[in-house]
């Protein structure tokens, strides 16, 4: 060993304060490099990639559809790793007998956790934003209409470091090497199970960072299309997370005793007092959150009015006989949808009465009892004047995700009978001769003749009808398939009808529309 | 004085470890010799801020370390070895050093510098890169008087620092006392007399939390000379303060 210097090259002082700049960042490079959240990294980015990411990219390229699974999906996969990594990280110093020694150095106990937190936080937000880059990267790629919605991934952010926070306030104050396992058990409980106790729209656990939206609603194509994205929910987490975060932090590192100055302590006290008191007021607002028209929660204290006017947008028709047109987020879907309304559309265009114009609507959502939220069309099928027919495509009543295949077939079996009974009048009291106009005009489209047995030709979509009980299910759609449901008689004239030209059928139905719709013309007076 | 302490006593419990100590120490090196549970450890730990007196007045550094802000000041120039060091293994020997010099707030411009001068300081330059559960139970040590040493202390209080040592470290190791001990106090906790004969300018011997000796080595070794126990002079000394403080 060599001899010492003589006198010390520099001298400590009170004012050391002014290189808490480089020193910090050195702790830090020092935390970064030996954290053991980088060590779960991988795990976490590998259950986001098997449980989120894949299911996420199969649903359909509507920003608020992938984004609100992804919030989800995000906060639960990392949820579990982040706050073991912290409870470890945290009980670090007594685990590896450290603390004698450190209760001896200079900079306060309060800076070094502090680091040791911030370090574990900083992967995870690493990793985090590595996986919503992804998910915004690839649904960007595919995304018609739309931007980019950042408040749920602001929301997954934030909850990285209030795990985070959890799992280093566990750690520290009960340090253990079994510390870390039993948190992440407990964690992946109480956020996984902590949905399960939300019941209707107000609730207090919406403050949960896993629940993206409305929870009896979910990722619904309807949402967010036509009105605008509700930040109310996510304020609210936003602010719990943020409380949260300052809560357990300032009170597992800055709280005790040995953490530093009376100053601090007390600094930390205020701190904390001041985290738990915002996310009590989040967890409140969460609680006075209501489902609106529109699909969204609703927090009357966060909310904004002009969140409540419609979006203006530009839709994208078709090159049918009678155009369709869709929201431009929906793009995708309209070779799908012309596809399947284009041959009824030529059969019915220039009929009087007849729409002028398919164009798809918004939805309307109602809260009912419990845990069940009502779907509907917002306002009646036909309006206006010249007549517009205003479609839903079926992913925005919830449930499965459709593909542009299974819309077509979908929309030719609801929809068709739908646009053909709203211009001839079929419905419930149709006379046997609309019935069998009806059904010709189907056929004539080469529409399934099982489309007719499933019933769906009479008195679907009728306005003011939920839609949700009366578009058939694919399930029944399929189960109630049977001929017996039109009678004999009808379909034998249904098939006379069908069997005329096109032009013949158009030129009968331009004369005697009025008054079939009337119910003055019988089957025997059908040509 | 680099050291003061008047009176001091520390219990834990019902347990007094420590009981009404006198103690001064200037610039030099200070043995401090006992038996198991003599209340050397307790002392050390007292001394080293880590735990408060129960009783008593200490000054450390010209500075009373019961109150916030002067006791950070010692902090800043006090290098301390525990006797069980705890370590992070994944750490290397460089970066165990440097979380040291950044907690005992020395300025960061001058952290590169002063870590490879204390590692230097410890032949372990050439392990600097190596992980500390790569190491050998001595180079530990080492590992520990390197982050006492990196601040370039005023007062050093080292536990049982050569426990675990080679011979051949253990020469080099009081050379580097003996360096350290002429502009900074140092106090060595140990149970081996001959790095006390052969580092310390001053020995203090206790027992059941006493001081029941205090003078410079030869003053020690006086006391031995009507005592037979002891392969050294050093030791019969010891042996024999040990003795007349229990009869």
């Amino acid at each position: 060993m060599i001899a010492p210097p003589g006198l010390r090259a520099w001298q400590p002082s009170g004012s050391a304060g002014r290189w808490f700049v480089p020193a910090a960042a050195r702790l830090m490079r020092l935390e970064l490099r030996h954290n053991a959240m980088p060590c779960l990294l991988p795990l976490a980015i590998a259950l986001f990639g098997v449980l989120t990411y894949r299911k996420t990219l199969a649903m359909p390229p509507l920003w608020y559809v992938r984004v609100d699974d992804t919030q989800s999906g995000l906060v639960l996969d990392f949820a579990t790793s982040v706050a073991g990594a912290a409870a470890w990280m945290g009980s670090r110093e007594a685990r590896r007998r450290v603390t004698d020694l450190l209760e001896t150095v200079a900079r306060p106990r309060f800076t070094r956790l502090l680091a040791s937190w911030a370090a574990t936080s900083c992967w995870a937000v690493a990793g985090c934003v590595l996986c919503l880059a992804a998910v915004y990267w690839a649904t960007s790629l595919r995304a018609s209409w739309g931007g980019p919605l950042w408040w749920p991934a602001a929301v997954v952010v934030a909850s990285m470091p209030a795990f985070a926070a959890l799992g280093f306030g566990a750690g520290v104050l009960v340090p253990s090497r079994f510390t870390a396992p039993v948190v992440t058990i407990a964690t992946f409980f109480v956020v996984a199970l902590s949905t399960e106790l939300i019941v209707g729209s107000q609730s207090y656990w919406q403050v949960s960072p896993v629940v993206s939206a409305a929870w009896d609603v979910g990722a619904d194509p309807g949402v967010a299309t036509f009105y605008p994205y509700l930040p109310d929910l996510s304020i609210a987490q936003l602010m719990f997370l943020a409380g949260l975060t300052v809560a357990v932090v300032a009170a597992a590192t800055g709280l005790p005793r040995v953490s530093g100055s009376r100053r601090l302590r007390v600094a930390a006290a205020v701190a904390s007092t001041a985290g738990l008191l915002t996310a009590g007021t989040a967890v409140d607002l969460a609680g006075t959150g209501t489902l609106n028209a529109h699909g969204m929660i609703v927090i009357p204290a966060l909310h904004d009015a002009a969140d409540d006017r419609p979006l203006q947008f530009t839709p994208v028709c078709s090159r049918t006989a009678i155009p369709v047109c869709l929201n431009p987020a929906y793009a995708v879907y309209l070779p799908a949808a012309a596809s399947a309304l284009g041959p009824v559309l030529s059969e019915i265009a220039g009929l009087p009465g007849a729409p002028v114009r398919v164009i798809q609507s918004g939805t309307t959502y109602q809260q009912g009892p419990a845990n069940e939220v009502l779907i509907s069309l917002a306002g009646p099928v036909v309006s206006g004047r010249p007549p517009v027919y205003r479609l839903l495509l079926p992913d925005q009543l919830g449930g499965l995700q459709l593909s542009p295949g299974q819309l077509t077939g979908v929309l030719r079996a609801g929809t068709d009978p739908s646009v053909i009974a709203s211009v001839v009048g079929d419905g419930p009291g149709a006379s046997a001769a609309q019935r069998a106009v009806a059904a010709a005009l189907l056929l004539a489209a080469r529409e399934p003749y099982r489309a007719l047995a499933a019933g769906t030709v009479s008195g679907v979509l009728a306005p003011g009808t939920p839609v949700r009980q009366s578009v058939p299910s694919r399930g029944r759609r399929v189960a109630g398939a049977g001929q017996g449901l039109i009678p004999a008689p009808v379909f034998a004239a249904a098939l006379r009808f069908t069997a005329l030209p096109a032009s013949a059928r158009h030129a009968w139905l331009v004369r005697n529309l009025a008054a079939l719709r009337a119910g003055r013309i019988t089957l025997a007076r059908l040509p | 004085m680099n050291v003061e302490i008047t009176d001091l006593t520390r219990r834990f419990g019902r347990t007094t470890a420590v009981s009404g100590i006198d103690l001064q120490a200037g610039p030099g090196v200070v043995g401090l010799l006992g038996p198991n549970g003599a209340g050397k450890t307790s002392l050390l730990r007292v001394m080293a801020t880590a735990i408060p007196p129960t009783s008593g007045r200490i000054r450390l550094l010209d500075r009373d370390p019961g109150r916030y802000g002067p006791r950070q000041e010692i902090r800043r120039r006090l290098g301390y070895l525990p006797q069980n060091l705890g370590y992070y293994p994944g750490f290397t020997v460089a970066e165990f050093v440097e979380y040291f010099a950044l907690l005992k707030e020395v300025p960061a411009r001058r952290v590169r510098a002063a870590v490879a001068a204390a590692v230097e300081r410890v032949q372990l330059a050439d392990r600097s890169a190596a992980r500390l559960r790569t190491l050998s139970g001595g180079m530990l040590r080492r590992v520990g008087i390197a982050q006492a040493i990196v601040n370039e202390p005023e007062l050093l209080l080292l536990d049982e620092p050569t426990a675990g040592l080679d011979p051949e470290q253990r020469v080099a190791f009081r050379s580097l006392l003996r360096g350290i001990g002429r502009s900074a106090t140092v106090v060595v906790s140990t149970h081996l007399v001959e790095d006390v004969a052969a580092a310390c300018s001053e020995v203090v011997v206790m027992d059941l939390g006493q001081v029941v000796f205090r003078g410079t080595p030869p003053e020690l070794e006086a006391r031995g000379q009507a005592h037979g126990v002891g392969d050294a002079p050093l030791e019969r000394g010891y042996s024999a303060v040990l003795s007349g403080s229990r009869s």
